[in-house]
């Protein structure tokens, strides 16, 4: 079943004549004559939850938003910079029209005004697509002044960020699109009560407003029979990482693992086996080959210690050790926290050092108790979730691959005659400083 | 000034100037007189655009830098300073902004951007090593920016790299020669990798039409 | 505005009820319950809380995260733990990882001692370190300004001082620059951090990231006393505590850390900060001086005092003056002297023109005065020809946070380009000299007749204080032309500013005491109280008048060289050279003293007095004793005491609190003040019963007759075809001896700067910055040219009360300027 794929190759896509000759903007207009609370009444009964990380009910969230004649914001999140995540890329890509018109309808629905497409800057291409349909869509009025003569009005912007994956939070994404360093807001208040510009603001995934021309289409209640139950509705998955046929897959929620990763991504190399793999993007524990038979959906995951995320599968298989996966996440966060809040500024920079000890040869299986430690007191303790979405992978490497890691370090002691730290920490000129010191 | 003489970090962002004091010969910085400041017609129209399309002018911080980086080549204090006074802010604000996104460059750098991914999945398809290859060949005089990037959202096409702002992928290492030859020749990079010709992985697209696309 | 109503509710902190206000966030509340939590980057000062350091995590009942405390408003019942393992294991993780990249170098630390990480660190820090990685190292400590250190290796980001940059003071200079671990706290392209209220960055710094230059390596925690004083630089007259060593003071704080809600807000600037420096230098005179053989020496008290008393010999001949840091007993022992002893009835302390009696009495009127805290409130605040910056800095900081947190709606009307433009809704700008006119154009406005205002900011102006809410505060300056203040008046009446509690009007002085200096009686045409004098005297410019032509033969000048900051240079330097008898008290010997002073006596700092002083607001302040007088110095109402006591008068004062008790006795609405009542934080006059006390002045109509009679020649019109510009001036905060005087502050030093309008500035071929000449009558002033936009044209600004090339020079309204 492909909704959001359907048909998602067809040549002009992108553009206004090709979407409305199968049917666009169709569902617009029929929302348009429904009540607004009754838009929302639909995405609730659809049961589809946010496709962006946090899988929040997107018809509960619609509903936060108070009521009243205050200015309200709408912001779509673009921002998709979760290491393994690219299928809003793809979407927006390809099908720019169908977003918008999920925007509108989402705008309708909880009575806002003002929305704001906040694309990450390395799209550059996808926002260029996106401004031309934008304007394409102002020029056929489904965006302006009293949409199709429903007395509705929507302005909608499209932003460009500038690389910084912490303004996919959304509440750094809020900061970034104000002009500000995209720094995470202490919550509460919460964007729905005071958000954008301190107004009211929904803020969701492409793929969620993407969804909603669809869920009027069908019904919402037609809607929730795809998928199972609490995980409703097909799902866009990127599969990376070493799969033969890596890609966007639309898959109804709740299929098999095995059978996303192997039959449609076609599965690892020959001679190869599943290693580890990140069932949600690079910030979700990961999943071992013995979890290769879950169904992919939000339930599932939760049970196995770990989560569905933005829908992101990275596999990686044997020929990789578990510390280059742990260095790599650790370098990642580190690079990008914000620096707002100490356990996740000194954590995620403390935890990449320690990894970098294990790989030349200066540390003991001792360290991976530390690390362990470390994760934990960074999870929880956060201003927002980036320190946890560092944590809570590593901390399940050091867990289920302990003696991998262990042997590691035994291996990378004896390639390495460890004497002293100089070489350790390549980390900027601070280190110069630095006198050696003395290995236990 | 070739990309590795800006001294960078092992991930590519800048080394911040921790260890600088302040010049005491200067005047503090406040917000500049648009009298005594400057400013291209083109590059205040750009700003003056931007910030009439959001309700709050601060927002057109970002979209602003974008378009003075353009012009100068890279965010340098004067180009800072333009837009402060366009924009009716300090230029600590926007230094403060631009040094936060990895995408402002605060040094000057060669004119050429490649941003070579060497996340997760990227990496485990050969990355690094083509980040290597990007830096050898891009070495030597060439108008070349090579930084290693964070996920660039085309795990799809790893290991890739953006070549100012066009997605390129997968990537050998013997591509890295030919993009530094595009680039000099002024060609599209790489045009049979571009991500912008890939079809939909997914088999059951086309399926579900019922029918085969042109 | 309605100000927040607090309600008090009841909640469980580790199985204690605790009451507290409701919706304050838990930490104080906490504290209130006598439990401890402790934070960083919590500072209410500073606003919203950003809950970055994530030291006061706690444990809540019915939340399953542990929540910052700093930011969790309390409701009634909420029941939190703050001793549980849970909060435990997590203020020791905060704690070790806020240890793994400082320095530890407490032994050479400014901070130690007082510094809240280490305290922190004891407190719930696990007391070891598993990091076994290099830290961090930087050069340190590093120039931020010529006033702040900073040593980022101990910087915990903590966000203060960039939230103090940038939501309080809103100068923006201050930033976190990159991101992550390699943030840092820096400027723009190596600016230094320089503004004017960029020291209470050290104050805030929870470590020692950020230290005072002047005070590094001077003292430690255990070497040092507190003592509570009053700043006396300027009118705002801010709650300090002064840093005590050996008799000296080393540094200067605020009195705690929220200040006096009712002055300061727990905010200093930097001349207050840093000009106490000007305590401990060799320029202070420390001992009498007398005038002989044609220059002043260091005589004994005797002979001084002797010398002095020669004032009996000009009875009847003898004028007085009075600067802003006088006391109000020093000034009322004066009058005394000068009424009761010397016959003589010619002082005064407004250095402008003089006010009616009946106008200075119905400006003084209780029911009319603006507190400081209305400023926060008010629907409106209007400034007329005020620049608090310069006149009252730490105000400046209120109306931004007024207009910043409660919406307060600001208007100003003023020559100059304001510092607080950007923040106002409505500017409007007059020509130098042309307050007159404007606030009668503004009355027309309001009285309906908005359609015929000749600006549309005056009909906008209008409209906003009629339309915008009845709490008006209006702020205006003592340099107002005395023909604009019956139309203030009226203003004032029409608005019904004295009916509200949260409205008024708020005069800000041109001295620090200057309302003080008034109400003890230091004006020619009126006793102590604003009470009828025994006869009426000369003002300033008729002293300095008489003096020339020798109708007046002594001059008494408290605190005060009038030829530095007096208008008309030249008629003081001739007044001065005509007196045959010059008895002054000041600090150090500025040029018109050192010239024509015959006694010179010593005068006490403001570390040092005992007396009292009014705030803008009619609160009393306490100046206590902080360090003994240095050198052979006495108390500036001992001195006076004695002075009168050889010149005939026998004031019957033996202590300071004598002084204060015969000043109450004599003020009508002083007289339910006792020193114990003033204490602590002050206490406003105009709020005690006896305020009614004060003479009631004339209705604004009875006042202004004869007022409007000089309105009627409005300043001349302008004629932009002449060569000249016309000429506006202004008191920068940095115009003060004891700017001059404090090693630290010298980068301050105001040289000339003339404000020019771009369009003037390219039309007598003037780039910003070049040397050029001002000139008028024969005098010529060397100065630089400052191009700025919001000038407007035809118009130049200057610089008065500074040292050289000042603007007092300059007599008429047109200069001429031209290239050097």
């Amino acid at each position: 079943m492909k909704i959001l794929f359907d048909r998602i190759d067809e040549p002009g896509l992108n553009t206004l004549p090709v979407y409305e000759a199968r049917g666009g903007y169709k569902a617009l207009r029929q929302a348009l004559t429904m009540e607004p609370a009754d838009v929302v009444d639909q995405i609730s009964k659809s049961g589809l939850r946010g496709r962006g990380g946090a899988g929040f009910p997107a018809g509960r969230k619609s509903s936060f938003l108070p009521k009243g004649d205050m200015s309200k914001y709408l912001v779509c999140n673009a921002d998709e910079s979760e290491p393994g995540t690219f299928k809003d890329r793809e979407l927006m890509q390809k099908s720019p029209h169908m977003l918008i018109e999920g925007i509108v309808i989402a705008c309708w629905g909880a009575g806002i005004s003002h929305a704001f497409i906040y694309i990450r800057g390395e799209y550059q291409l996808q926002a260029d697509i996106l401004e031309a349909a934008i304007a394409e869509a102002v020029q056929a009025g489904y965006i302006g002044e009293d949409i199709l003569g429903s007395g509705f009005s929507l302005s909608l912007v499209l932003h460009r960020g500038a690389g910084a994956y912490i303004c996919g939070e959304e509440t750094g994404l809020l900061d970034s699109l104000e002009g500000k360093r995209g720094n995470p807001r202490l919550k509460p208040p919460f964007p729905a009560v005071e958000g954008l510009y301190a107004g009211p603001t929904l803020i969701n995934n492409v793929e969620t407003l993407a969804t909603m021309p669809h869920i009027i289409t069908m019904g919402g209640e037609e809607y929730a029979k795809l998928g199972v139950e609490n995980s409703a509705g097909t799902k866009l998955v990127s599969v990376s990482g070493d799969v033969q046929r890596p890609g966007n897959y639309e898959i109804e929620l709740g299929t098999s693992s095995r059978e996303l990763i192997f039959d449609l991504a076609g599965g690892t190399f020959p001679g190869r086996e599943v290693l580890l793999w990140f069932p949600g993007g690079s910030s979700s524990p990961v999943l071992t080959k013995d979890d290769l038979d879950l169904p992919y959906d939000f339930d599932a995951m939760a049970k196995a210690g770990t989560m569905l995320g933005s829908g992101a599968i990275i596999v990686v298989d044997d020929s990789h050790h578990p510390l280059e996966v742990a260095l790599k996440l650790a370098k990642f966060y580190s690079h990008e926290s914000c620096g707002k809040c100490v356990p996740c500024r000194e954590g995620t920079n403390w935890t990449y050092k320690m990894l970098q000890r294990i790989e030349t040869g200066e540390a003991t299986p001792m360290d991976l108790d530390i690390m362990a430690s470390v994760q934990e007191q960074i999870i929880g303790n956060c201003l927002c979730v980036l320190g946890d979405a560092m944590a809570m992978p590593v901390g399940s490497i050091v867990e289920k691959f302990r003696a991998e890691l262990e042997a590691e370090i035994e291996a990378a002691r004896a390639r390495h005659d460890a004497g002293s730290l100089e070489h350790v920490i390549p980390v900027g000129v601070a280190d110069e400083h630095a006198g050696p010191i003395p290995v236990h | 000034m070739s990309p590795q003489s800006v001294p960078r970090f092992d991930h590519g962002s800048r080394v911040p100037g921790w260890d600088d004091a302040v010049d005491l010969t200067k005047p503090p910085a406040t917000v500049p007189d648009p009298a005594l400041t400057p400013v291209s017609d083109e590059l205040r129209a750009g700003i003056e655009a931007a910030m009439a399309k959001y309700p709050d002018r601060h927002s057109a911080a970002i979209p602003a830098l974008h378009l003075a980086q353009q012009e100068h080549g890279y965010c340098s204090p004067e180009a800072i300073t333009e837009v402060a006074a366009v924009m009716r802010l300090t230029p600590a604000y926007l230094t403060s902004v631009a040094t936060f996104y990895d995408m402002f460059e605060m040094e000057r750098k060669p004119k050429n951007d490649v941003y070579v991914c060497t996340n997760i999945s990227c990496s485990l398809r050969g990355g690094d090593e083509f980040y290597a290859a990007m830096l050898a060949a891009a070495d030597g005089g060439t108008d070349v920016n090579v930084r290693s990037f964070e996920c660039l959202g085309a795990c799809d096409i790893a290991p890739m790299a953006s070549v100012n702002g066009e997605f390129v992928g997968p990537l050998t290492t013997e591509d890295a020669g030919q993009i530094v030859a595009d680039l000099a020749a002024g060609r599209p990079v790489l045009e049979h990798k571009q991500l912008r010709y890939r079809r939909c992985a997914d088999p059951g697209v086309e399926s579900a039409a019922g029918e085969e696309p042109q | 505005m309605p100000r927040p109503e607090q309600k008090t509710i009841s909640l469980t902190i580790d199985g204690r009820e605790v009451a507290a206000i409701e919706n304050s966030m838990l930490v104080d509340a906490a504290k209130a319950g006598d439990v401890e939590i402790p934070y960083f980057c919590y500072e209410p000062k500073l606003g919203e809380p950003v809950g970055a350091c994530r030291m006061c995590l706690v444990e809540i009942e019915g939340i399953p995260k542990l929540q910052t405390s700093c930011s969790t408003p309390v409701k009634d019942g909420m029941v939190v733990h703050t001793q549980t393992d849970r909060v435990k294991g997590a203020q020791n993780a905060i704690v070790e990882f806020l240890l793994i990249n400082h320095p530890l170098d407490c032994p050479v630390c400014d901070k130690g001692g007082e510094c809240p990480l280490q305290d922190i660190t004891f407190g719930w820090g696990l007391g070891r370190s598993r990091m076994l990685e290099p830290k961090r190292h930087f050069v340190k400590p590093l120039a931020l300004s010529p006033l702040v250190a900073i040593d980022r290796e101990r910087c915990i980001l903590c966000y203060r001082c960039v939230r103090f940059s940038q939501e309080i003071s809103e100068d923006y200079q201050l930033i976190f620059t990159e991101r992550g671990a390699h943030t840092f706290v820096g400027t723009h392209d190596g600016h230094p951090y320089s503004a004017p209220f960029s020291g209470n960055i050290i104050e805030l710094c929870p470590v020692g990231a950020l230290t005072s230059q002047p005070y590094r390596f001077r003292a430690r925690p255990w070497d040092i006393e507190g003592a509570g004083g009053i700043c006396t630089l300027c009118p705002s007259q801010c709650n300090v505590t002064f840093t005590v060593r050996d008799e000296k003071v080393l540094r200067v704080l605020s009195r705690d850390s929220l200040g006096n809600p009712a002055v300061d807000d727990g905010w200093l600037c930097d001349k207050g900060r840093f000009g106490y420096q000007a305590i401990h230098v060799d320029e202070r005179i420390t001992r009498p001086l007398v005038r002989d053989g044609g220059e002043l020496r260091p005589v004994s008290w005797e002979r001084a005092l002797e010398t002095a008393a020669g004032l009996a010999k000009h009875t009847g001949r003898t004028a007085a003056l009075a600067g802003g840091q006088a006391t109000n007993e020093e000034a009322f022992l004066i009058q005394r002297l000068l009424r009761e002893g010397l016959a003589s009835h010619d002082l005064d302390c407004r250095f402008s023109e003089s006010v009616s009696l009946e106008l200075a009495r119905a400006l003084a009127a209780p029911a009319l005065q603006a507190t400081v805290p209305d400023l926060e409130f008010a629907h409106t605040v209007l400034l007329i020809g005020a620049e608090p910056l310069d006149d009252a800095p730490i105000l400046d900081l209120r109306i931004r946070k007024g207009v910043r947190r409660q919406g307060v709606q600001l208007a100003i009307a003023s020559a100059r380009p304001s510092a607080l433009d950007p923040n106002a809704a409505i500017s409007v700008r007059y020509p130098p000299g042309g307050e007159a006119a404007f606030l009668a154009d503004l009355e027309n406005a309001l009285a309906g007749e908005s359609d015929s205002a000749p600006d549309a900011n005056v009909a906008a102006l209008a409209r906003q204080l009629t339309e915008g809410g009845e709490d008006i505060v209006i702020v205006w300056s003592e340099r107002l032309a005395s023909a604009a203040l019956p139309t203030l008046l009226r203003i004032a009446e029409r608005l019904k500013l004295a009916e509200r509690d949260g409205a008024g009007l708020l005069e800000l002085p041109s001295g620090s005491n200057g309302r003080g200096l008034r109400e003890a009686g230091f004006l020619p045409n009126a006793g102590p109280g604003y009470g009828d004098p025994v006869q009426a005297g000369r003002g300033t410019a008729e002293i300095a008048a008489a003096a020339k032509a020798g109708d007046v033969t002594a001059l008494y000048l408290l605190q005060v060289d009038p030829q530095r900051e007096l208008p008309d240079r030249a008629a003081w330097d001739a007044a001065m050279h005509h007196a045959s008898l010059i008895v002054a008290h000041a600090s150090v010997l500025t040029e018109g003293l050192k010239e024509h002073a015959t006694v010179v006596f010593p005068a006490e700092s403001y570390a040092e007095k005992d007396g009292t002083v009014v705030h803008p607001d009619g609160r009393l302040q306490r100046l206590r004793t902080a360090i003994a007088h240095p050198g052979e110095i006495r108390a500036g109402w001992q001195v006076i005491a004695e002075i009168s006591r050889r010149a005939g008068l026998d004031q019957g004062v033996l202590t300071g609190p004598m002084a204060f008790r015969q000043l109450c006795d004599a003020v009508p609405f002083y007289a339910d003040l006792t020193l114990e009542q003033i204490a602590g934080h002050g206490l406003r006059w105009p709020e005690t019963d006896a305020a009614s006390k004060l003479p009631a002045g004339a209705g604004a109509e009875a006042v202004s007759g004869s007022d409007l009679e000089r309105l009627a020649s409005p300043p001349a019109v302008f004629d932009s075809s002449q060569q000249g510009l016309r000429l506006g001036t202004y008191r920068s905060i940095w115009a003060a001896p004891e700017v001059e005087l404090s090693p630290a502050l010298h980068f301050t030093i105001a040289e000339q700067l003339v404000e020019l309008a771009p369009a003037d500035a390219e039309r007598l071929g003037i780039d910003n910055g070049a040397e050029i000449t001002v000139a008028q009558n024969g005098t010529r002033l060397s100065a630089r040219a400052a191009v700025r936009s919001g000038v407007p044209n035809g118009t130049a600004f200057m610089a008065d009360g500074i040292a050289s090339d000042s603007a007092n020079a300059l007599t008429e309204r047109v200069v001429e300027v031209s290239p050097q």
